[in-house]
C-alpha cells in the first residue's frame, strides 16, 4: 500500500507543471490528423506518473476496464510491438525514405532501362518468390506489389522485366479468377484483394504471351552469339554472360509455360485444354531444375539491409504498400527464399500434372476417389481451385460438356436434378483445406438427409410403377441406398478427420472406435451388399430389360468389380477398428489410459458433441449415448472381465484385418501402411496378453506417424 | 479504524481517478517512437493498456510534418513499451462499443 502522506501533496503539482507544457502543443496541427483544426480540439495533459503509480494498486490479474468491456473484447486487441501482430512495426525499422515507383526512377535508384542480366535474374526470382507467397496466403500489398516494377509496367523500357511484369500481373488476375470461381479457399488460404491495383487489363492475354515469347527469342540469340566455338578459347567473363542469359531464357521460358498452362485451363474444351496445359506444365518443369542452380546469378539482397525478411533488391520496396494495410493486419508476412520459391513452383508443377488425371475419371465414385486422395495431399489453394474447374467448370457440366445427369438414364434424369447439387457440393468440400472440410462434411449431412427422403420417396413410386411391368421384381431401396452409401461416407469421413485433425483425446478413442466398427462400417457392408444383390439380380434379367434401364443398372454395371474391394475394404477396417476398441477398453481397464479429472468431467457431453451432426441423419439412427452405455456396459460379466480378455480378443481382430487387408489384390499404398499398423498392433497385443509392462502404471501413448487416422499403440 | 478507512479512501481516489479516464482518448508514446491515440478502455497492474478506435502515427507528435494515421482498432499496448501517457481533458468520455 502507498503511503498516502507522500503522495498526496506530489500529484497535483506533477499535474499541473506538465499540463502548462502541454497546452503549447496540445492544439498543434498534429492533434487533428486528417481533420480540420476547427472541429476537433485537444487538451493533452500527461499522466504517465499518476497512470503507473495508479495501476499498481490494481491487483494481480485484475482488469480495470468499463462494464460493458470484458476479456472477450480484450482478447481481439492485436498486440503492439508483437512483430508478428504489429504490422506498423516494420516502418521504424528502415531508417530510411519509402518511395514509390516514380519517385525511385527519379532518384535513380531504379533503372527502367539497361538493366545488367544479374539484375534482372535477380528481380524475376525475387518476385517469384513474392507469388509463391501470395499463393500460400498473404496479402498481395505485402508480396508481389512490393515490387515496383509491377505498379506501373508501361513505363518500364527494358523488354524483359517489362514483359515480365506484365506476366505476373496477369498470373495473378488469373489465378485470383480461378480461386474465387472454385470458392474452396477460406481466409487462412488465400487472399484474393487487389488492392486496386491495375493488373494489366488493357492487354491481351495473348499479347502478353507473345511479349515474353519475343524476349525469349531475344535471348536465345545472345546465348547463341556467347555460345563456345570449336577451338575456341574464350574468357572467363564471356562464359559467365553466356550462363547469364541461359538463367533469363530459362527464366522467361518457365514464364511463358506456366502462363500457357493457367490459360489453358480457360478453354471450353476441358480434354483438349488439359493435353495443352500437361504439355505446358512439363516443360516447365523440366526448367525448374536450371532455375535452381543459377539463382546465384542474380543480384541478392544485402543480408543487413533486408527488412524482415523481406528483398531489398533494385525495385523492390518492402514498405510501399504499408500504408494501405487494412486497419487490423494481424499477418506477418515472411517472404519464402528464392530457392524455396523454386522448390514450391516444382511441386505445384507435379501438382498440376497429377489434376488432370481427373480427366480419366469417368465415374461418379471414382472421381470422388480421386478428390479424397488428392486432398490428402493437402496440396495449396492453386491445384485445389483448378481441379474444382476442370472437373466442374460451370453450369455444374463434368469437364464442361457432360451433363452429371447422363450418368444416369434418361427416364430418371428428372429426378436426378435436385440430388446434383449436394453431389457437386461433396465435390467441392474435397477442395478445401483439410481442417475446414469436417464442418462441411458435417453440413452436407444434412441435404443428404433431405435427399434420402427424397429417394426414399421416388424408390416407393418407381416400385407401384415397375411393379405392373415385373411383377416378379422388388424395386425398391434403389436410390435409397444410393444416397445412403454416400451418407455413410461422410459420416465416416467425419468421424476419421477427427483422428487427423488431433481432436480426440485418448480417453475418447473407445467411443469412437465404437461408433465406427458397431454402426458405421456395419451399415456400409450392409449397404454395399445389397447394391451387389441388386447387381447380381440385375445381372439375370438385363436381357429382357434393355431398354428400360434404371439407374442401378448403369451405376452399377460400372462398379461392380470396385464393390467387392470395397466390402472387403470396408470389413477390413470394422475389424480394425474393433480392433482398436477393445484395445482401448482393456488399456483403460488397465488403467493405462489418462483420464480427465471425474468431478470437471462429463462423459456424455463430448459424446455427443462428437457425433452430433448424425442427429441430422435418419437413417442411419444415430446412437444414442444412453445406448452406448447399454450396449458396452461390463457389468453383465460375471467374473468380471480382465483387459487381458480384452487384449486377447483385440489381438484377434487385428489379425482378421490384416488378414483381410492382405487378401486385397494391387494394395495401394494406403492399404499397405494399414497393414503395418495392423501388424504392429497385433504384436503390442500379443505382448499385453504376455503380461509385457503389466506393472506399469504409464499411460499408452499413440503414434500417428505412419498413418493419419489409424496409430500404432505404444506401451510404456 | 480510521486510518485504515482513510487508506481506503486513497486508494479509491486513484482508482477514481483511473476510472475518470476511462473511455477518454489517451496519446500513449511508445518505445519505439510510435504514438497511438485511441479511447482508453483497459488496463491491468501491469499497465498494459487497451485502446479502442486506435490511430497510430509514425512521426512524432511535435514535428511539423502532417501525417495521415493508420487506423488499428482495438489495441494493446503492453505496459512496458509504454514511455509517456497523455489524456485528451477536452473531449469528454465517450463510450466506443
Amino acid at each position: 500500500m502507498a503511503d498516502p502522506q507522500l503522495e498526496k501533496p506530489k500529484q497535483p503539482r506533477k499535474n499541473m507543471d506538465l499540463s502548462e507544457d502541454d497546452l503549447g502543443w496540445g492544439q498543434g496541427e498534429f492533434s487533428n490528423p486528417g481533420s480540420s483544426p476547427d472541429t476537433i480540439q485537444y487538451d493533452w495533459q500527461d499522466i504517465t506518473e499518476d497512470f503507473i503509480k495508479s495501476t499498481e494498486e490494481l491487483k494481480l490479474g485484475e482488469l480495470l476496464h468499463d462494464s460493458d468491456f470484458g476479456l472477450f473484447e480484450a482478447m481481439s486487441a492485436i498486440e503492439m510491438m508483437d512483430p508478428k501482430m504489429d504490422a506498423g512495426m516494420v516502418c521504424n525499422q528502415a531508417n530510411r525514405k519509402v518511395l514509390n515507383f516514380e519517385q525511385s526512377i527519379k532518384a535513380g535508384t531504379v533503372k527502367i532501362k539497361d538493366l545488367t542480366p544479374p539484375q534482372i535474374i535477380g528481380i524475376i526470382d525475387a518476385t517469384l518468390a513474392c507469388l509463391v507467397t501470395w499463393l500460400e496466403g498473404h496479402s498481395l500489398a505485402q508480396t508481389i506489389f512490393t515490387n515496383l516494377y509491377l505498379h506501373n509496367p508501361d513505363i518500364i523500357e527494358d523488354r524483359c522485366i517489362k514483359s515480365f511484369s506484365l506476366f505476373i500481373l496477369k498470373v495473378v488476375d488469373m489465378v485470383r479468377e480461378k480461386v474465387n470461381r472454385a470458392s474452396v479457399f477460406e481466409e487462412e488460404d488465400f487472399q484474393p484483394m487487389t488492392y486496386g491495383f491495375k493488373l494489366a487489363n488493357h492487354l491481351s492475354d495473348m499479347r502478353v504471351g507473345g511479349m515474353l515469347r519475343e524476349v525469349e527469342e531475344e535471348y536465345l540469340k545472345k546465348i547463341k552469339s556467347t555460345r563456345l566455338r570449336q577451338g575456341e578459347d574464350r574468357d572467363e567473363s564471356t562464359e559467365l554472360q553466356h550462363q547469364q542469359f541461359i538463367a533469363v531464357q530459362s527464366r522467361i521460358k518457365f514464364c511463358r509455360m506456366f502462363y500457357g498452362a493457367l490459360m489453358a485451363f480457360n478453354k471450353k474444351e476441358v480434354r483438349q485444354g488439359s493435353v495443352e496445359a500437361r504439355r505446358c506444365v512439363q516443360q516447365g518443369d523440366h526448367l525448374l531444375a536450371g532455375i535452381q542452380s543459377s539463382i546465384k546469378y542474380g543480384i541478392q539482397s544485402p543480408t543487413d539491409a533486408s527488412v524482415n525478411d523481406h528483398s531489398v533488391i533494385m525495385g523492390f520496396e518492402p514498405l510501399v504498400n504499408q500504408r494501405l494495410l487494412p486497419p487490423t493486419f494481424p499477418r506477418y508476412c515472411k517472404i519464402v527464399s528464392r530457392e524455396e520459391a523454386v522448390q514450391y513452383l516444382s511441386k505445384l508443377m507435379s501438382r498440376l500434372n497429377r489434376i488432370f488425371d481427373i480427366v480419366e475419371c469417368t465415374n461418379l465414385h471414382v472421381a470422388f476417389d480421386f478428390f479424397i486422395e488428392f486432398s490428402k495431399q493437402s496440396p495449396c489453394v492453386l491445384s485445389r481451385s483448378l481441379l474444382q474447374m476442370i472437373f466442374l467448370p460451370q453450369n455444374k457440366k463434368i469437364f464442361g460438356s457432360e451433363l452429371i445427369q447422363d450418368f444416369i438414364r434418361e427416364g430418371i434424369r428428372m429426378f436426378l436434378c435436385p440430388p446434383v447439387l449436394p453431389i457437386c457440393a461433396l465435390y467441392q468440400i474435397h477442395g478445401h483445406n483439410r481442417a475446414r472440410q469436417r464442418d462441411k462434411l458435417a453440413h452436407i449431412l444434412e441435404e443428404l438427409a433431405n435427399l434420402q427422403d427424397e429417394a426414399d420417396k421416388v424408390d416407393a413410386a418407381l416400385h407401384t410403377l415397375l411393379i405392373k411391368q415385373e411383377p416378379q421384381r422388388q424395386h425398391l431401396a434403389c436410390f435409397g441406398s444410393f444416397v445412403l452409401y454416400h451418407t455413410l461416407h461422410v459420416m465416416i469421413l467425419y468421424t476419421l478427420s477427427g483422428f487427423e485433425l488431433e481432436l480426440y483425446a485418448p480417453h475418447e478413442y473407445h467411443y469412437v472406435f465404437w461408433y465406427l466398427c458397431e454402426f458405421l462400417y456395419g451399415w456400409l457392408i450392409s449397404t454395399l451388399t445389397r447394391a451387389e444383390g441388386f447387381l447380381l439380380e440385375q445381372d439375370s434379367i438385363s436381357e429382357q430389360l434393355q431398354k428400360g434401364r434404371s439407374s442401378k443398372k448403369k451405376s452399377k454395371k460400372k462398379k461392380q468389380r470396385p464393390h467387392d474391394r470395397e466390402i472387403a475394404t470396408a470389413q477390413a477396417l470394422q475389424n480394425f477398428c474393433n480392433g482398436f476398441y477393445k484395445a482401448m477398453v482393456g488399456l483403460s481397464l488397465a488403467d493405462k489410459i489418462r483420464k480427465p479429472n471425474s468431478e470437471c468431467d462429463n462423459e456424455q457431453v463430448r459424446y455427443e458433441h462428437r457425433f452430433a451432426p448424425f442427429g441430422n441423419v435418419l437413417t442411419p439412427p444415430p446412437v444414442q449415448y444412453q445406448q452406448f452405455m447399454e450396449m458396452t456396459s461390463l457389468s453383465k460379466y460375471n467374473p468380471p472381465l480382465r483387459p487381458i480378455d480384452f487384449y486377447i480378443s483385440s489381438c484377434k481382430y487385428f489379425q482378421q484385418a490384416k488378414g483381410i487387408f492382405e487378401s486385397i489384390p494391387n494394395p495401394s499404398e494406403e492399404v499397405l501402411n494399414l497393414i503395418k499398423v495392423a501388424k504392429t498392433n497385433f504384436v503390442v497385443m500379443k505382448l499385453l496378453v504376455g503380461g509385457h509392462k503389466m506393472d506399469s502404471s504409464e499411460a499408452a501413448c499413440f503414434d500417428f506417424t505412419i498413418h493419419k487416422v489409424f496409430p500404432i499403440i505404444k506401451i510404456n | 479504524m480510521e486510518i485504515e478507512s482513510a487508506k481506503e479512501g486513497e486508494k479509491s481516489c486513484l482508482r477514481k481517478k483511473l476510472e475518470s479516464w476511462l473511455n477518454r482518448r489517451l496519446r500513449i508514446c511508445m518505445t519505439d517512437g510510435r504514438t497511438l491515440i485511441g479511447t482508453f478502455l483497459c488496463t491491468d497492474q501491469e499497465r498494459n493498456v487497451i485502446l479502442g478506435s486506435c490511430e497510430e502515427y509514425v512521426n512524432p507528435p511535435d514535428t511539423t510534418e502532417k501525417e495521415e494515421p493508420r487506423v488499428l482498432g482495438l489495441a494493446m499496448v503492453p505496459g512496458q513499451h509504454i514511455v509517456t501517457i497523455e489524456v485528451d481533458m477536452y473531449t469528454p468520455p465517450q463510450a466506443i462499443l
